[in-house]
Parts: structure tokens; C-alpha cells; sequence
């Protein structure tokens, strides 16, 4: 219930669609049925005139069918249109509604999720979500009216045979779908499961080719593709079955209906209460009648999908992003000194801090280099400084600003991360360099990529900075991917620079140039990297030693290579691990 | 991403209607996989439709009796009783005839999706690498389901339409000529008019598939960088960019959906028209009326009853003509759908398959359990695409046991080595021998069974950390997957993770460090007794003093077996028993550091670099002895 009002609150920009969907619908199912009675009593009618020679009136039942038929020909037509076309619509908003949500969430509350499985949220769910529209809101909305109205028509004539045509629309309406709703919901949430699982692993099944092949494991790949295929089946068995059975019993409480009202009527006829003209428009009636309720079992079977599919849109959407955004007035830095203090910081469910009293400080222009073991905390650190997280205590200012206060996207235009692993988007490599600067001209985007030691390679190749790197740049190399995000952050021209071992897995000569290249940038800027090479390590102000994220050792390069730990991380004097 | 205007897929040059005339042919082929439950299904539908006639008599039977014979409950019980029979009866059929169709597509659906998967398989990581992973995660999801509205719905719809109109037809015309007539008359234009709109869907329709599968290859490649989109403040960008997508995505199916409703509309109309002039003649000629026909054609008397049965039935003439109208469309889903199935399964197979339990990949020569893997490269050539030359001649032998160093500046051709080696292509000219035997002629799966494998950015699998480790001897025990982890440097932090080996990782793992990640594919490797290592920049992305850690564990898996690294590093270079320097695809040098060095060339070049970097070159190389 909780859900269906949270879809409800989605759906209520959409309200006038909803209403003119809802009237359209509602004038083409009465349509349709005046259409079936009127032509019982109109044939029955004329016959009884004609073997009793009398002269009757035909000239307006005959204006009320052809008006009738139009009617519902127009009105089957624009109310198909009008509903798609609203659905469409919601689905285009709820999907953006959905990736304004999710965006903040990256990348600390996203980890846990596979990117196959926010694929089939952002898509397959929320494409579910026009069923609540288009199969659940308007028709039950005609349903109820239309079965009033139905009601009140036949009462006008008997009242027990609209009882017991309420009565059944009643079954086939209600009935039916609170039962086809209870049996339909595991397989419903089972479907929409199985899909997302189905898509992760053909995701996981493509990306992850190469290994699956060489390691042997592409075939138990496959029969595990296979097997959630089966599973996703058997859930759509059951579904079919248990639509079988709506339709079946939908169908048979119509066919009742018309029994019933004939059954009902024929001692009414014996009274002379009702005329056999009225009789056969009323059995037509009935008969005709359930057209409105007819949708609903299939509707509330598969609003277990539907509502499974809001679920896990909601489950994201409601996540609480790792660092929220501040709610005061926007602030803006006016210096970059950068100041970190008694920083701690825990990830959920660890056991220990990643940092802990962490303290130094960067006033603008100055280079301070981070040294530590894998797992030490350097990434975290950056992580903290990108506020993709907050700390648990301890504060990070930048100009004086707490970055608790600072916008996200204000903090990051200062700041630009060269590491190993920003990702290339499958377009062509102009798209992305211009990610970062969307104004910058052919000749700044060169100047960076000649920077990055990229250029020369790009300007060979036939397509030039138009060619397609490919999904997640697998049409180039490790190096040359990894110089191109390089020309990216350097297009960004920010006054801070976060290197996370910017040049590592580049050859010698290219790493050398690259180096000297990062020496220029880092001209007038303030650096923070991450290495462990010497000769990049030589030319930093201070160097912070990390060893389970604290500070184990500070200094300059010359300082730190008389200490223990710092000439054993960079690989000297090392006692040979055995 | 910046602009939205990119390239749903690399260029494919096949003629549209060539296409689309494939994926019809395609889904006939697949007709045979639906069993008999397509014919079940048919002849339920058909026996739901002689009830219904059967129903229709009987009710204007009643309807005449009560009518003009006054008849009361007691005279009409023996008709309104078989009356509820015949209900009990079509409900049934409706229940089992809705399963039996879903059953005829569940098989052709199952099939498809094993097959097409095998087959990106079996076309390899090449193919891939021009691919978009979202868009063929659409197409083995919602393509395959719309495979269903073919199968399922419109074959079934397809034959009732030719049977079910025809028997009534059949039943009318004793009964009434004139009726009869009209039914026959209009029934004709239904599907004429339907062909001619027709057409005109299907062409949008397949773009709007287009329109589809970019929608979630877009998403998934935003999603998958978010993180970056993010760092360049191009989040709120790309808000735009999914709502312009949205958009078009929107605006394309509406353009389907508006031509297949005209189409249902004129469906409609004509059948409302045929049941409207059924009526009138029937009505008139009930009230003694003249019907506007000419002398020639003078109508036929008609009782109450024949007239109200005719009547009844003719809405269920048209029904079948109407409701083909809704499948129709679906025709269309699921041939765009096809379209793109065919186009996968199209795709050539290179000489030699990547997988297939029973096709050519295992047809090979297998080698011998002890062979030494000598390795030989002759004059080989590779270019990705024309005109790319990614190996260009390279020659160079590598011993059994032998620990081999590929350097060269990025781009050279490193990784296309490790990748012919690997047999993710073939060389378009020359040869590579493993104990003189070619690789081409070798049984892939055999081969590979001798390698070890540890690419550049190894990817963790949906499953747990064991599960990971396990990917390449999923019989392993426990106890030997925590003795891989432990020689991998990994087992520390395993043990740290919240439930162990058993913690669940997603592709990019949860919350592990790219060394974390590393050192799992490292203890993957490990559990893989393989003849032959490849490394592919392994130790990237390490500390030194974890580095040193790994690389012990490096060198006891090389123990005895054979290596090639691809490396950066001048530790592990050094060590090498041969240096292969690749430029421009070619080996410009080879031998050990020592002898590289004394040549002056390239390898003494690139090594300046490195070595100008470390104070101590001696300690350094002593740090990993």
C-alpha cells in the first residue's frame, strides 16, 4: 500500500493526463456496450414490430448505434494515443528523476551494486512502472465508475438483476484480482529478479570474456546464463497460468451474467414487467458489461512486478548518499590552502579506521606526496578530499571553507585527479577530452593531449581525435587510454591536482616525458600525489608516510630516506620477503 | 557522456530490406522449436471458437423462444443448462489454451538465448571490443521476450484468422446469403489495409529497437563512469544528455504506436462497419422494410432467429480480423528483435572458434600432458582493422621455462602478443608453433588449459571472493583456493573482508583496491596449475613492499614453467631470461639486460628512464631477488 502511494505521489505531476486518459477510456467502454445492448433491443424490436405489423420509431436507435460505433472507433483510437503518450512522458521524467537521485550516490554508495543490475533499474523497472498507469490506475478507475453505472441502469429496470450483475462484476473484479495479486506476487518478484540477474550476467558474461575463456569458465558461464533463462521461464510459466486462469474466469462470469439476466427475466416477461426487447438488451448488457472489469486480474497480477520494480527504484532513491550535500547558503573558497585535521574515518562495517588522526596541511601551490603500503588509506584520503565521503571526525577546509559546507561540484571544479582508473566512455576521444571542457577549442585540446604524450599517437590515426574508444576504451591500449584520461584531467585546468600513481604502467621514456610534463602543470598549482617512485617523490615540499591510516613518518624526500619504513616502501634496503 | 551523438554500433554495411527479410526467415526457422504446443494451441483456440458458434445457437434459441413463444423457465431449462456446459467449457480452454502459447515461445526463448550467448562466446573478445556490453544485454533480455509476441501470440492469432472467420462463414451462408455476402465482402480489406500500414511500421519500428538498445547502452556506460562524470562536474550534463535520449526514445515510439493505433482504428472501423450493415439488412428485412438493392439481388426472407444468431456471430467474424491487428504489431517488435538475433548469429565465427563443447574449437590436435611449450612466433602478422598494423613481422623464439620480458612503448603490440598467444585472434599472415605444432591447428581448450592468465584490469565475477579465485578450477577445495590466496599476497585481507571468502563481490568488487582486486586474479591464477604464465603488467598499481610480496609469489609460480610478462617495471625485466623490445609491431631487440644494455638501442633508451630513477639500482634489484 505504502508503495502504491509513493508511485501515486510520482504519477501526480501527470494528473491531467491521468484524468483526460481516465474520461477518453471511460466514454469508449459505455460506447461499446450501448453499442451491444442498443442493437439487441433495436433487432428484437424491429422483429416484434414487423410479425405484429406495427409501425415504430427507428430512425433514433439507429443514430444512437452509428454515434455509438464512432464513438468507440475515435475513442479507442485517442485513447490508446493519449495513454501512451502520458506514459511516455512519466517514464521519460521518472527516469531522470531516478539518475538525479542515483548520481549522488556515486561512487561510495554504489559499490555494492553491479552496474548490469542499476542498468535494469534505470530501464526494465522503470519501464515497469507504466503497467501502475496504463494498466492499473485508469482502468480501475473506469472499472469502478462504469460497474455504478451498470448498476443503476439495470435497476432501473429490476433490482435483482442488477444485484446479480453487480454481483459478479463484483467476482471478476475484485475477487479475481485479489486473488490473481496474492498467487501473482512471488513469481512477480521472482520475474523481476531473474531479469536483473540475467542482465548482470550477460554483462558480466561480455565484459568479462577474455577471463571466462582462458580460465576455461565460459561454458559454466553459459549453462549459468542458461539456467537463470529457465528460472526466468518457469517464473513467466506460472504467470501464464495464473493469467489463464483470470481470463478463463473473467470469460465465465460474463457468460454468467448474460445466463442470469435471461434466467432473472423470464418470469419478469411472464408479469409483463419488462417487454422481451428490454430483455435481450439487458442479457447484451451484462454480457457487454464486463469489458470494464476484464483488464483488472491480469493488472493486479503483475502489480507485484510493477510494485517489486518501484522497490528497488525506491531502495536506491532512498539511499542517503555517502556525503549529502549541504543545505546552507553556497559557499565559494577564496584561496586554496588546503587543511586537513585530526581526520577520522571508518568505512561502514570495518573493522578498523582507514585513517585516523590524520593532520597536515597544503597551502596553495605547495607539493606534498603520500607514501604507503596498499590498504594504508591514500586512496580513502583522496576519496574524503573529493568529498565522496565525510569523515567520521576531524575536519577538511579548503580556503577556510569546511568541506561540509562546500557544494560538491564547487569543491570538485578546483580539483583534478589523474589516476588509474578514470574510465573512457564509449564515444570518440574528442567526446572524451571535451568532458572536461566543453567550450575548449581543437588547439587546447591538442595542447593537452601533446601534454599527456597522447598527441602524436592520435594525430597517426586514421580517424584522428574522431576515433571510437570503445567500451571502456578497450580499443586502445592499457597506456595510451590512460594518457588520454591524463590529457582529460589536464583539460580541466583546476588549481589543485590529485595524482593517484599517474604514471604508472607507462614506459620508461613515456613516463619520463609525462613526468616532466606534470613538473610544468604543477607550476603555480598544489599538488597531492601518490607514488612511490623516487624521482617524482625528490621534487615534493613534505612527504607523509601512511601506515594503517596514520601517519607514520613526515618529512622531506632527503629527511624520510634516513627513516625505517619510508626507504623499505620505496624498495630499498628491503630484507628480501620469503 | 558529452554529445549524444554517437555511433549506435561500428558501421555494418548490410542492406536493410537483405535484413529484415533474414529475420523473418529467421523466426520461420525457429517455428519447429515451439513442439506441438503451437498446434495445441491453435486447435484450443479453435475449439473455444466452435463452442462459441455452438453458444451463439442455443442463445438465440432462447432469446426466439422467449421473444415470440412466450416462453417460460420450465420450457427453456433443457437449452439454458447446456448453456452453462458449454461456459464451463470455453473457460477451461481459455485457461489452457493461454499456457499452451506461452509454452510454444518458453522453448524457441530458452533456445535463443543459450544459442546467441554461445555464440558472442564463440566469436570471442575481438567482436567484443566493438560492441556495447548494454545493448547486447537488452537483446538477450528484452529482445529475446519479444521473440514471445511472435511465437506466442501472433502464429497462433495468425491461423485462427484464416480458420475461425472461414467456419462461421461457413455457417452463415446456408443460413443467409445475404449476410454471408457482406462477411465476405469486408472481411478482405482488413488485412489489406493492415499490409499497407504495415510497412510503414516496420521501418520505424526497427529504429525505435535501435533507439532502445542505444538507450541502454548509454545508460550502462554512464553508469559504469559515473564516478568520472562526476570528477568533471558533468553529472548534471548528463542529465540532459539521458533526458534528450528519454526524448528520443519517447518520440520514436510514439511514432510506432501512433501508425500501428491508426492501423487498429481502421481495423476497427471496418468491422464495426460490416457488423453495422449486417445488422440493418437483417433489421429491415425484419420489419418487412425494402432493402436499397437492385431488382437482381432480391434478399432472402429471414426468421428472428437465424437473424439474432447471425447477429451474435458476427462481432466473432471480425474478432480474430481485429485482434490480428494488436499482433501484428507485436510481429513487429519481435522481427526488430530477430533482426538484430540474426545479426549475432550472422556474425562469422573466426577460423577458429573461442568455445564450443562440440564444434571445431575442440577438433584440434591436443598436446602432449608433458610437453615442454616451446613457443615460436614466424613472420607474424595482425592488424585489429585495416590499415592498423598491430604486429607487422614479429619473429622471436621463447624456450620451454623460460621467463620472458615483452617491453616497448605502449601501443607496440604487447598485449596483441599475449592475445594471439591466448587465441583471441589469428595471425593474418605468418605463424606461431607451440612445440612445433601451429597453435592454429591445436585444440583451444587444451591449449588454454596450459595457461595461467593475468590481464591488465582483471575483473571480478557476480559470486563470492572463492567463488572468484575459483573461476578456473571450480573443483578446487577450500583449503587449496586459501593456499593460492596465501601465495598471492591476498589471503590477509580476504580474512579481513566481512564474511571472508564467502563476501560477496560485485564486478568491480566490493569495496576492494585495484591491488586487492589484482592479487584475487593472482590466487586465480595461482589454483591454475598452468604450464605457461602470461602476465600482462601484473604488479602495477602496488606498493614496493607489497610489489616485492607479489613478485615472490610471481616467482613460485614461475618455478618450472614458462612466463611471459608483459612488463614496465625493470625489476621484473631484469630478471628476465630474455628481453623482447616491440616497436611498431616488430622486434627491434632481444636479449638480457645486460647484453640489451651494451647495444645502445631502443631497450637502452627506454631503460635510462627507469634507471635514472632509482639512486640505488642495486638495492632495487636486490628488493626482489
Amino acid at each position: 500500500m505504502k508503495e502504491l502511494l509513493r508511485l501515486w505521489q510520482l504519477f501526480k505531476p501527470y494528473r491531467h493526463w491521468i484524468g483526460a486518459g481516465y474520461l477518453i477510456a471511460f466514454i469508449t467502454l459505455l460506447a461499446n456496450v450501448t453499442l451491444l445492448a442498443i442493437s439487441g433491443w433495436f433487432i428484437t424490436a424491429m422483429a416484434v414490430a414487423g410479425v405484429g405489423g406495427v409501425a415504430m420509431n427507428y430512425f433514433t436507435p439507429a443514430t444512437l448505434i452509428r454515434a455509438s460505433a464512432v464513438a468507440r472507433t475515435g475513442g479507442r483510437y485517442l485513447e490508446r494515443l493519449v495513454s501512451h503518450e502520458a506514459t511516455l512522458r512519466q517514464l521519460s521524467g521518472l527516469r531522470l528523476w531516478f539518475y538525479s537521485h542515483l548520481e549522488p550516490l556515486a561512487p561510495a554508495r554504489l559499490q555494492e551494486f553491479h552496474s548490469g543490475d542499476l542498468l535494469s533499474r534505470i530501464r526494465a523497472d522503470i519501464d515497469a512502472l507504466d503497467n501502475f498507469y496504463v494498466r492499473v490506475l485508469i482502468p480501475v478507475l473506469v472499472a469502478i465508475s462504469a460497474t455504478l453505472g451498470f448498476f443503476v441502469f439495470t435497476a432501473v429496470y429490476d433490482l435483482r438483476l442488477a444485484l446479480s450483475l453487480l454481483l459478479l462484476l463484483l467476482l471478476a473484479g475484485v475477487a479475481l484480482p485479489t486473488a490473481s495479486r496474492h498467487l501473482g506476487r512471488t513469481p512477480g518478484r521472482q520475474l523481476v529478479e531473474t531479469e536483473a540477474q540475467l542482465r548482470q550476467t550477460v554483462i558480466d558474461g561480455t565484459q568479462g570474456l577474455s577471463e571466462l575463456l582462458v580460465f576455461g569458465a565460459a561454458d559454466t558461464h553459459a549453462r549459468r546464463l542458461d539456467a537463470l533463462s529457465a528460472e526466468l521461464i518457469d517464473a513467466q510459466d506460472r504467470m501464464s497460468r495464473l493469467a489463464g486462469l483470470a481470463q478463463g474466469g473473467v470469460g465465465l462470469c460474463a457468460n454468467l451474467a448474460l445466463w442470469l439476466a435471461i434466467w432473472l427475466g423470464l418470469p419478469l416477461l411472464q408479469q409483463g414487467t419488462l417487454a422481451p426487447p428490454q430483455l435481450a438488451m439487458l442479457a447484451l448488457l451484462a454480457l457487454a458489461s464486463f469489458e470494464a472489469v476484464a483488464p483488472l486480474p491480469l493488472a493486479f497480477q503483475q502489480l507485484e512486478s510493477t510494485l517489486t520494480a518501484a522497490r528497488r527504484l525506491f531502495e536506491i532513491v532512498d539511499t542517503t548518499p555517502a556525503a549529502p550535500e549541504p543545505t546552507g547558503p553556497a559557499r565559494h573558497p577564496q584561496h586554496f590552502d588546503l587543511s586537513v585535521r585530526e581526520l577520522h574515518f571508518r568505512y561502514p562495517q570495518a573493522e578498523r579506521d582507514a585513517l585516523s588522526d590524520f593532520s597536515f596541511e597544503l597551502p596553495a601551490g605547495k607539493r606534498l606526496a603520500i607514501v604507503g603500503p596498499t590498504g594504508s588509506g591514500k586512496t580513502t584520503l583522496f576519496s574524503l578530499l573529493l568529498r565522496f565521503w565525510l569523515p567520521d571526525s576531524g575536519r577538511i577546509e579548503l580556503g577556510g571553507v569546511p568541506l561540509n559546507e562546500l557544494q560538491g561540484e564547487e569543491l570538485r571544479r578546483h580539483l583534478a585527479l589523474m589516476s588509474q582508473h578514470t574510465h573512457l566512455f564509449n564515444t570518440s576521444i574528442r567526446d572524451n577530452l571535451r568532458l572536461a571542457a566543453p567550450e575548449a577549442s581543437e588547439a587546447t585540446l591538442q595542447d593537452a593531449c601533446r601534454t599527456a604524450q597522447i598527441h602524436d599517437f592520435i594525430a597517426a590515426l586514421p580517424e584522428g581525435y574522431d576515433t571510437w574508444v570503445g567500451e571502456t576504451g578497450v580499443r586502445l591500449s592499457g597506456g595510451q587510454a590512460r594518457r588520454i584520461a591524463i590529457a582529460r584531467a589536464l583539460l580541466k585546468d583546476a588549481p589543485i591536482l590529485l595524482l593517484d600513481e599517474p604514471t604508472e604502467g607507462l614506459d620508461g621514456p613515456t613516463e619520463q616525458a609525462l613526468m616532466q610534463a606534470i613538473d610544468q602543470i604543477m607550476i603555480g598549482r598544489s599538488t597531492l600525489l601518490i607514488t612511490h617512485r623516487p624521482i617524482a617523490l625528490a621534487r615534493m615540499d613534505e612527504i607523509l608516510v601512511l601506515d594503517q591510516g596514520r601517519i607514520a613518518e613526515r618529512g622531506s624526500h632527503q629527511e624520510l630516506l634516513n627513516g625505517s619504513l619510508y626507504p623499505r616502501l620505496l624498495g630499498f634496503n628491503a630484507d628480501t620477503p620469503e | 557522456m558529452p554529445t549524444p551523438a554517437v555511433p549506435d554500433s561500428p558501421p555494418t554495411k548490410r542492406p536493410k530490406a537483405d535484413s529484415k527479410h533474414q529475420a523473418k526467415q529467421f523466426l520461420d526457422r525457429h517455428k519447429p522449436l515451439t513442439g506441438s504446443y503451437l498446434r495445441l494451441a491453435i486447435a484450443m483456440h479453435l475449439g473455444s471458437g466452435a463452442l462459441l458458434i455452438a453458444q451463439a445457437w442455443i442463445l438465440a434459441h432462447v432469446v426466439n423462444a422467449f421473444v415470440f413463444e412466450g416462453a417460460d423457465r420450465a420450457t427453456l431449462t433443457p437449452w439454458m443448462l447446456p448453456l452453462l456446459g458449454l461456459f464451463a467449457l470455453r473457460a477451461l480452454l481459455s485457461w489452457a489454451g493461454e499456457q499452451t502459447a506461452f509454452r510454444a515461445a518458453a522453448g524457441v526463448k530458452r533456445h535463443l538465448r543459450d544459442r546467441v550467448y554461445r555464440h558472442i562466446q564463440a566469436i570471442g573478445p575481438q567482436w567484443m571490443s566493438g560492441q556495447r556490453s548494454g545493448a547486447l544485454a537488452e537483446d538477450l533480455t528484452k529482445g529475446i521476450e519479444a521473440l514471445e509476441a511472435y511465437f506466442a501470440r501472433y502464429l497462433p492469432a495468425m491461423a485462427i484468422t484464416m480458420l475461425l472467420p472461414l467456419a462461421i462463414l461457413v455457417v452463415v451462408a446456408p443460413l443467409d446469403w445475404l449476410s454471408s455476402l457482406v462477411m465476405a465482402l469486408t472481411a478482405p480489406l482488413i488485412p489489406i489495409f493492415m499490409i499497407l500500414i504495415g510497412t510503414r511500421v516496420e521501418a520505424i519500428n526497427q529504429q525505435q529497437w535501435k533507439s532502445l538498445a542505444r538507450m541502454g547502452a548509454h545508460f550502462l556506460d554512464v553508469i559504469q563512469g559515473l564516478t568520472t562524470l562526476k570528477l568533471f562536474n558533468a553529472s548534471r550534463r548528463e542529465a540532459r544528455v539521458i533526458a534528450e535520449i528519454s526524448e528520443d526514445y519517447r518520440r520514436r515510439t510514439m511514432e510506432v504506436l501512433r501508425v500501428a493505433f491508426l492501423s487498429s482504428a481502421v481495423l476497427e472501423f471496418f468491422s464495426t462497419l460490416g457488423i453495422a450493415i449486417i445488422a440493418v439488412f437483417i433489421g429491415f428485412r425484419l420489419y418487412q422494410l425494402d432493402l436499397p438493392l437492385p431488382e437482381a439481388m432480391a434478399p432472402p426472407e429471414i426468421s428472428f432467429l437465424n437473424g439474432f444468431f447471425i447477429l451474435l456471430l458476427a462481432p466473432e467474424f471480425f474478432l480474430p480480423l481485429r485482434n490480428l491487428g494488436t499482433h501484428y504489431h507485436g510481429r513487429l517488435e519481435a522481427i526488430a528483435a530477430a533482426e538484430r538475433l540474426a545479426e549475432i548469429l550472422a556474425t562469422p565465427l573466426p577460423e577458429r572458434p573461442m568455445i564450443g563443447a562440440a564444434s571445431a574449437a575442440s577438433s584440434g590436435q591436443c598436446l602432449a600432458s608433458d610437453s615442454p611449450l616451446a613457443i615460436r612466433f614466424e613472420d607474424v602478422h595482425f592488424a585489429y582493422e585495416a590499415g592498423r598494423p598491430a604486429l607487422a613481422g614479429a619473429n622471436f623464439v621463447m624456450n620451454p621455462g623460460e621467463r620472458v620480458a615483452l617491453v616497448g612503448p605502449s601501443g607496440a603490440g604487447k598485449t596483441t602478443i599475449a592475445n594471439l598467444l591466448l587465441g583471441f585472434g589469428q595471425p593474418d599472415a605468418g605463424r606461431i608453433l607451440i612445440d612445433d605444432l601451429a597453435l592454429a591447428d591445436l585444440d583451444l581448450n587444451d591449449w588454454r588449459r596450459r595457461l595461467a592468465w593475468l590481464p591488465q584490469r582483471p575483473r571480478l565475477f557476480q559470486g563470492s571472493v572463492l567463488d572468484n579465485i575459483r573461476l578456473g578450477a571450480p573443483e578446487a577445495s577450500l583449503e587449496d583456493s586459501i593456499a593460492a590466496a596465501r601465495r598471492a599476497q591476498a589471503a590477509e585481507f580476504i580474512d579481513q573482508l566481512p564474511e571472508g571468502y564467502h563476501t560477496r563481490v560485485g564486478e568491480q568488487g566490493v569495496g576492494l583496491s585495484g591491488g586487492q582486486i589484482q592479487r584475487i586474479a593472482l590466487a586465480r591464477a595461482f589454483l591454475r596449475d598452468a604450464r605457461l604464465v602470461i602476465l600482462d603488467e601484473a604488479t602495477a598499481s602496488l606498493d614496493p613492499a607489497n610489489e616485492a610480496l607479489v613478485q615472490a609469489g610471481i616467482d613460485a609460480l614461475a618455478r618450472d614453467r614458462g612466463m611471459l610478462i608483459i612488463a614496465h617495471r625493470l625489476a621484473t625485466v631484469r630478471q628476465a631470461d630474455c628481453i623482447l623490445v616491440l616497436v611498431g609491431g616488430r622486434i627491434a631487440e632481444q636479449g638480457t639486460h645486460d647484453e640489451l644494455l651494451a647495444q645502445c638501442g631502443h631497450y637502452a633508451r627506454m631503460a635510462q628512464g627507469t634507471l635514472d630513477s632509482l639512486p640505488h639500482p642495486s638495492n632495487a634489484s636486490g628488493a626482489t631477488s
